[in-house]
């Protein structure tokens, strides 16, 4: 029995060295049922082989370690801390031979973690992960997904902005199974990592990306979107905005009738009444509650006052601070007052309110965008426009050289082959 | 000098954070929570405040009402209950987080002062105090320091507006070159 694994030693060194890694690879994905085979030995292997010379042979056999099934806690924290060490001590180089197995690796850890209740511990060695796995740091790994729920359970959202801050413009292949869940999961968890800290503009982003996902079948992520979505757009721009075309029509057939009190809720939204407003959340309450959405549905309300006052300033110039409070369904001047103020430092109005006769003054936005400033904005925004273009021509570029892509659309032409219209025309859709 | 301080501060955010991640599962200790959540209300970074206030263990809360009068001022400035912030802040700290705490004090004050200015046409003498947290006659020094007219019958303050300051222009010749930039993209 230990001859295989001493075998497995050396065969790991020698491939390793010679840097015959792709040899390695198959190697290793063979010697899984060996391995399996002699669990109680699997420790010495570890501790014989190097993390940084043989990070493969390694990741093998943390793989395989995965698999068992361990009851001890004792086993369980040591393997713990084994894989710990070892993302933040393996070869990037080596490792990206098999991305398949380094994010089945990670799943499981993050897995552990969630069950064990220890989630802030694997966020700094996951982010060291995905960051050794990248190419680049636009290339999205199923790693991103986990990082982000452990972010989100540690209430620590903070250190997954560093990977969301970023704008994807590649999927990790990892061994040709990288899997829709994994996308949905990271474009979800990201919106509510932003909607937690009230960034709804990305926020809004995110859930978009979800919901317009290409697909044929209902997912779940899909639908909690789809009612994020709803609420954060209500929020920020007091309506359901407008899906792009190439939406699914899963979510308009499938979804949106799964989701009738959030719609209920927008439509009364749209009628500008804070008490109708009310009535719809406390008749929907349960769904709101079990949902968790209870907060953003309040914060929903405190938008629709907001945008009430907002509506104000385009029929008045000044307003009494007693009639605003009326028109607008607040409890008196004082409560009125407070919005303004609030709704001034965060630059949501124009307006100066004048305490001597309880009167608020409603201003045009002061920005004339003649301002220096102003032109360095436009000049970061086109900048941003021209790299998107350049991203987008060599995207496309790549597309058209893809010999699957070219094989399809030129043989369309010849013969009739089911499909083949649907799938590359859809791509030019977009 | 307060551009040195203030530097200061967000690199000890920085690093506290760090700190807390490689402490992984185990709790770390209560200066380091104290200081952080410090340093989140001096960037008046609510929701970042109000997730750590979240995920600090119950057991290190218990054992530290430091803790839980810093984040009482937090609460306060989550509402923007200016009269509240003043009253929470009004504590003995400890060495650790004196320095933060008198800096979130100054900054309130500056944020508050800001706002005034930008909102108010005229306020009264006790609201203003109010926003600034100090007496009565004391707002009123403050007010003319400012140069805003003070009412001395009525007790009203009408604010100065102040001039947007001009931003620095940018060079023609970089501009020019820019502008190059978007007219070779845009043709093509």
């Amino acid at each position: 029995m230990a001859t295989a694994l001493e075998q497995y030693v050396t065969m790991v060194q020698n491939l390793s060295a010679s840097g015959n890694l792709t040899q390695l690879c198959d190697f290793i994905n063979k010697s899984t049922d060996m391995l399996t085979k002699n669990a109680s030995h699997l420790d010495n292997v570890f501790g014989t082989l190097d993390m940084q010379q043989t990070s493969l042979g390694v990741l093998g056999v943390l793989c395989v370690k995965y698999n068992l099934p361990l009851s001890n806690t004792s086993d369980i924290d040591t393997l713990l801390v084994q894989t710990t060490e070892f993302l933040s001590k393996c070869n990037g180089e080596q490792v990206r031979y098999a991305t398949d197995s380094y994010a089945e690796l990670c799943h499981k850890y993050a897995q552990t973690l969630i069950d064990r209740k220890m989630y802030s511990s694997g966020i700094a060695p996951l982010s060291q992960a995905i960051q050794k796995i990248q190419i680049h740091p636009a290339q999205l790994t199923s790693i991103h997904a986990n990082l982000c729920q452990l972010c989100l359970l540690s209430k620590n959202l903070k250190p997954a902005l560093r990977f969301l801050d970023i704008d994807i413009t590649e999927i990790s292949r990892e061994g040709g199974r990288f899997d829709a869940k994994d996308y949905l999961l990271h474009y979800y968890y990201g919106g509510m990592i932003y909607t937690a800290l009230k960034n709804y503009d990305r926020a809004l982003y995110y859930f978009e990306v979800v919901v317009t996902t290409p697909s044929v079948a209902v997912s779940h992520i899909m639908m909690e979107a789809y009612k994020k979505f709803i609420l954060v757009s209500l929020i920020l721009h007091g309506k359901i905005i407008n899906l792009p075309q190439y939406t699914s029509q899963v979510l308009k057939r499938y979804i949106r009738p799964l989701c009738q009190p959030y719609l209920d809720l927008a439509s009364v939204y749209a009628q500008n009444n804070l008490a109708d407003l009310r009535t719809t959340l406390t008749k929907h309450t349960e769904v709101f509650n079990r949902d968790n959405n209870m907060g953003l549905v309040k914060q929903c309300q405190t938008s629709m006052i907001k945008k009430n006052i907002q509506r104000l300033t385009k029929t008045f110039l000044t307003l009494s601070l007693t009639d605003m409070a009326n028109r607008v369904q607040l409890s008196g001047p004082k409560e009125a007052e407070n919005y303004v103020l609030h709704m001034i430092e965060d630059g949501e109005i124009f307006a100066t309110i004048n305490q001597k006769d309880g009167m608020v003054r409603f201003h045009d936005n002061p920005e004339k965008y003649s301002s220096p400033n102003m032109l360095l904005e436009l000049d970061k925004e086109m900048q941003r426009c021209i790299q998107l273009d350049s991203k987008l021509r060599e995207m496309d570029r790549e597309i058209t050289v893809n010999p699957q892509y070219v094989q399809k659309s030129t043989g369309s032409h010849e013969d009739d082959m089911p499909g083949t219209s649907t799938g590359p025309g859809k791509i030019q859709a977009y | 000098m307060a551009a040195v301080a203030q530097t200061d501060y967000a690199q000890l955010g920085n690093d506290l954070e760090r700190e807390e991640l490689e402490n992984g599962a185990t709790p770390g200790s209560i200066r380091l929570y104290c200081q952080l959540l410090a340093v989140y209300l001096l960037q008046n970074d609510m929701c970042n405040a109000k997730l750590l206030w979240k995920r600090i263990p119950p057991t290190v809360k218990q054992t530290s009402p430091e803790l839980t009068n810093i984040w009482v001022v937090g609460q306060k400035m989550w509402l923007r209950d200016y009269a509240g912030i003043y009253e929470a802040l009004q504590k003995e700290w400890s060495e650790e987080v004196k320095m933060i705490m008198g800096a979130v004090q100054e900054s309130v004050r500056e944020r508050a002062l800001r706002l005034v200015r930008l909102a108010y046409s005229s306020i009264s003498t006790d609201d203003l105090a109010q926003f600034l947290g100090v007496s009565g006659e004391k707002a009123v020094q403050v007010a003319q320091r400012e140069g805003w007219q003070v009412d001395e019958q009525s007790r009203i303050i009408t604010p100065k507006k102040i001039e947007p300051v001009p931003a620095p222009a940018i060079l023609s010749e970089q501009h020019l070159s820019v502008l190059t930039d978007y007219v070779t993209f845009m043709e093509n």
